[in-house]
């Protein structure tokens, strides 16, 4: 059995973004109980991360670390057309996820308890992004 | 065919164990031949690695490397009522991988000859883990 669907958000700025209860509620919506769930985000500024959901300046201090490791406006940088931060935001989605599987279980998303689904946002202006979902199981 | 189930992996040490055979038993157990099988943690402070085999030291110095992009103690971090540790291991997990996914083919894990499944175990206290194995085929 499969369910395909494709969700879209609006972010306004660099920054993580929690999508656990959009994943779940169309994990619900498929009517499958056991299986994976595939998320697939299509673009390359912004990435996917699975985070600890219980403290919002857990990911703010996530966004310093990789602010740190992938500098904004880097002299190495030759793609600037889009400003500082568009390169930077290419290398921050190499280095995290396009892509996220999580296991479905009794109709579920199985997740552990701490763990949420964040939609990264890399640019620093605001932008919409697409998701597709899909949901392989029984 | 769905196969699932979350197994407990007993204390691990601090570092990358080896968990290849073990997952390639169970892949045998789930009767499946050809599919998709999925590898799933959950929580932040352990990770999974497809790496070389052929040489211990590989894994270790590609911890080593992944490890010193998030150091520990790090003055970036703003959260204070988390122990030291938290922040760079949610980095930590952020470029590395929750969960993976490889092929089944004629029943076993179809890797190749010098891939090996580790999971990456950052706590100082050796902690159980578990982990969910989802394995679509038939």
């Amino acid at each position: 059995m499969l369910h395909q669907q494709k969700l879209r958000f609006s972010t306004t700025g660099r920054g993580t973004y929690d999508i656990t209860k959009q994943i779940s509620e169309a994990i619900e919506k498929s009517g499958i109980k056991s299986g994976i769930c595939h998320i697939f985000l299509q673009h390359t500024s912004a990435s996917l991360i699975l985070c600890e959901n219980a403290d919002n300046t857990v990911r703010e201090d996530l966004n310093a670390y990789m602010s740190r490791l992938v500098k904004d406006g880097d002299s190495l940088y030759k793609h600037k057309v889009e400003g500082l931060d568009d390169m930077a935001a290419h290398i921050r989605t190499v280095l995290t996820q396009s892509s996220l599987s999580i296991p479905v279980h009794k109709g579920k998303s199985d997740l552990g308890l701490w763990q949420g689904i964040f939609l990264w946002e890399h640019r620093t202006n605001s932008h919409k992004r697409n998701i597709a979902i899909t949901i392989m199981g029984e | 065919m769905i196969f699932q189930d979350t197994i407990e992996l007993a204390s691990q040490e601090k570092g990358a164990t080896d968990i290849t055979e073990l997952i390639s038993t169970i892949v045998q157990e789930s009767k499946i031949n050809t599919g998709t099988c999925q590898l799933f943690v959950q929580n932040s402070f352990s990770s999974l690695l497809i790496t070389d085999t052929a040489d211990e030291e590989t894994k270790d110095q590609t911890i080593d490397f992944l490890a010193q992009l998030a150091p520990s103690c790090d003055n970036v971090s703003n959260v204070i009522n988390k122990s030291m540790d938290a922040i760079p291991e949610e980095m930590r997990s952020a470029i590395t991988q929750t969960t993976i996914s490889f092929p089944v083919k004629r029943g076993k894990p179809a890797l190749g000859a010098w891939q090996g499944i580790y999971l990456w175990e950052r706590t100082t206290q050796p902690k159980k883990r578990n982990l969910t194995i989802t394995i679509i085929g038939e």
